[in-house]
């Protein structure tokens, strides 16, 4: 599947499902490690978490590891999958570029009425950023983690300098993580974020909507829709031409 | 009972030395394996030779403990406020003469076990356990254990959230409230004090000395002594040895996946252990399986989950892209 403008019904396909399962799986996963992650700090009995009802259980620290190891394992593969599927396929498009700074925060400005938004390709300049950020933290939590888990081995010893500054660094990060996580989601208050969030459902953005705002990206793929309807209409005509021909020469032969 | 087995002072003072130097090699080089394993201590409690000081106003091990670690017990800064939102806190600075409890400011014990007119004495404190659910799950990594044998909490890092004691098998580690670095970072609601427990004398043991509860143990009662500290394996063959020869049971083997404290009774731990439930001790010596047996045998998850996800990706990603390809051709 290849994105691309579908006219008659207003939109644009911006999404392979594969992204949308990545997508979901990640942020499913994702949310089990933070709630069981911060199960593991021991706060959720002591602010009375585990009064809500149904969640009596967040307070035995080895029912939140257990969803910590599980959600871990589903974690760690699908970024592995994530990476080598989309760097072997060469997709470039949420890598972060020069300028992005700037741009996002001329984007952000724009949200709140001051300045004009900067034209945007498939990704807008801070989501890149986002995507970069979550992915530091992300890869930083991985391989803390895995050393962590590496570490409650029986019969491994690893330096205790290192187990400390593994667990301190795992601790830290997972609250920049979710401060990322909110980050994200807030980007939904604001109303001009919302139609690009259905996409992430539907797989479409509406085409009027992707026109406007990610103009760059509107652009390549009309420039893209154009040559293709060039090259169709081309071959058409073609196929005509010889067929035209074809019934000339054989007319004298029928005769 | 074998003695040959036993650890000489002469003999540890050399192992020790030899020890501290593989331990400087190791450390400058910032690598220790499993085989640091093979140097770990452990100390042997003969239940059938422990009177529990009986004659003496404190038991030696529970004086000679509190001695040594006066330094390092808490000095909590008043009023100590509650942990909100809850409306308590863990203040043991009022009641630093209790002996009969592991508190911030007593890190061993004696409890005294009446089985049928028979009185045993168990020293208990720490256990050290091989593969420490507490130094494993601390959040702040601010406890360690040692490739000496030793589980030691670092006061400086805790921040109190008694997690520690949650998972530890036996509840060990005590809390202070009011002092640590949870109240640099006061108002927020975070940490509750420092945690305290037995350190195995680590200090000491990384100076090339023996225990100081085993030292007193040994002053009092020289080779008659309950208390023995030595290198594990040899601790454990002297731990087999003994209960051969009086047909009795050891505790701290298998329990919790081994640990560097290993008792030897006569009397079944069993026994041992429903009797300090009767007396609604908090302290007990029941079976003990590692809480992180379930999820060690998960670990394998994380080598074949992604390696699977590398495969799929790869497939997956070959495929498209001659799909494309054919495409682009059409």
């Amino acid at each position: 599947m290849k994105e691309r403008i579908i006219e008659e019904k207003k939109v644009i396909l911006r999404h392979h499902p594969i992204e949308i399962v990545e997508h979901w799986v990640l942020a499913l996963s994702g949310f089990l490690l933070i709630f069981s992650g911060f199960g593991e700090l021991p706060m959720y009995k002591r602010f009375m978490v585990t009064k809500i009802p149904g969640l009596g259980w967040a307070g035995d620290f080895f029912i939140n590891l257990k969803i910590h190891y599980l959600a871990g394992i589903v974690f760690f593969s699908f970024m592995i999958f994530h990476a080598l599927y989309h760097g072997w396929l060469g997709h470039k498009g949420l890598l972060p570029k020069k300028g992005d700074i700037k741009a996002s925060i001329q984007t952000i400005l724009a949200m709140f009425g001051f300045g004009e938004e900067p034209k945007a390709h498939k990704y807008l300049p801070e989501q890149r950023l986002a995507y970069a950020y979550l992915g530091g933290v992300g890869l930083i939590l991985l391989i803390t983690g895995v050393v962590k888990v590496i570490k409650n081995l029986p019969g491994v010893f690893l330096p205790p300098g290192l187990i400390t500054l593994t667990t301190l660094t795992h601790t830290f990060a997972t609250i920049f993580f979710l401060l990322g996580v909110i980050a994200h989601l807030a980007a939904l208050i604001f109303k001009v974020n919302r139609p690009l969030a259905k996409s992430i459902f539907t797989r479409k953005v509406d085409l009027n909507y992707a026109k406007e705002r990610h103009t760059l990206w509107y652009e390549e793929l009309m420039k893209e829709k154009e040559k293709v309807e060039f090259i169709k209409e081309k071959m058409e005509s073609e196929e005509e031409y010889q067929k035209r021909e074809g019934s000339e020469t054989e007319d004298p032969a029928s005769n | 009972m074998n003695e040959k087995n036993a650890l000489t002072r002469r003999d540890f003072l050399k192992k020790g030395a030899m020890a501290s130097a593989v331990g400087v090699a190791v450390n400058a080089g910032m690598i220790q394996t499993a085989s640091a394993k093979a140097g770990t201590y452990a100390t042997l409690i003969d239940l059938t030779k422990c009177d529990g000081c009986n004659n003496e106003p404190m038991p030696k091990c529970v004086e000679a403990c509190r001695r040594e670690n006066e330094k390092k017990f808490p000095n909590p800064v008043e009023p100590i406020k509650d942990l909100w939102p809850q409306k308590t806190h863990d203040d043991w600075s009022k009641k630093k003469d209790v002996i009969n409890a592991l508190t911030p400011y007593n890190w061993t014990m004696v409890q005294k076990v009446d089985l049928e007119g028979e009185e045993i004495f168990v020293p208990r404190r720490c256990m050290h356990c091989d593969n420490p659910p507490c130094a494993r799950l601390c959040p702040f990594g601010a406890l360690n254990k040692f490739s000496n044998g030793a589980v030691v909490i670092n006061h400086d890092l805790c921040m109190g959230g008694a997690k520690c004691k949650a998972v530890c098998p036996w509840h060990i580690p005590q809390r202070q409230s009011g002092v640590g670095p949870y109240l640099k970072i006061q108002p927020i609601p975070a940490g509750g004090g420092v945690m305290y427990k037995c350190d195995f004398c680590h200090d000491r043991i990384k100076r090339g000395q023996i225990p100081a509860c085993v030292e007193a143990c040994e002053k009092r009662l020289g080779a008659k002594r309950p208390l023995h500290f030595g290198i594990r394996e040899t601790m454990l063959k002297m731990a087999h040895e003994r209960a051969k020869e009086i047909n009795g049971f050891i505790y701290g083997e298998k329990e919790n996946g081994g640990t560097a404290t290993l008792y030897v009774s006569k009397v079944p731990f069993e026994e041992i252990n429903a009797k300090l439930k009767e007396m609604k001790s908090n302290l007990l010596m029941g079976k003990v399986l590692n809480p992180l047996h379930d999820v060690n045998g998960w670990a394998k998850g994380f080598i074949f989950g992604p390696l699977l996800s590398a495969l799929a990706a790869i497939g997956l990603a070959i495929y498209h892209r001659r799909e494309e390809k054919r495409e682009e051709e059409k």
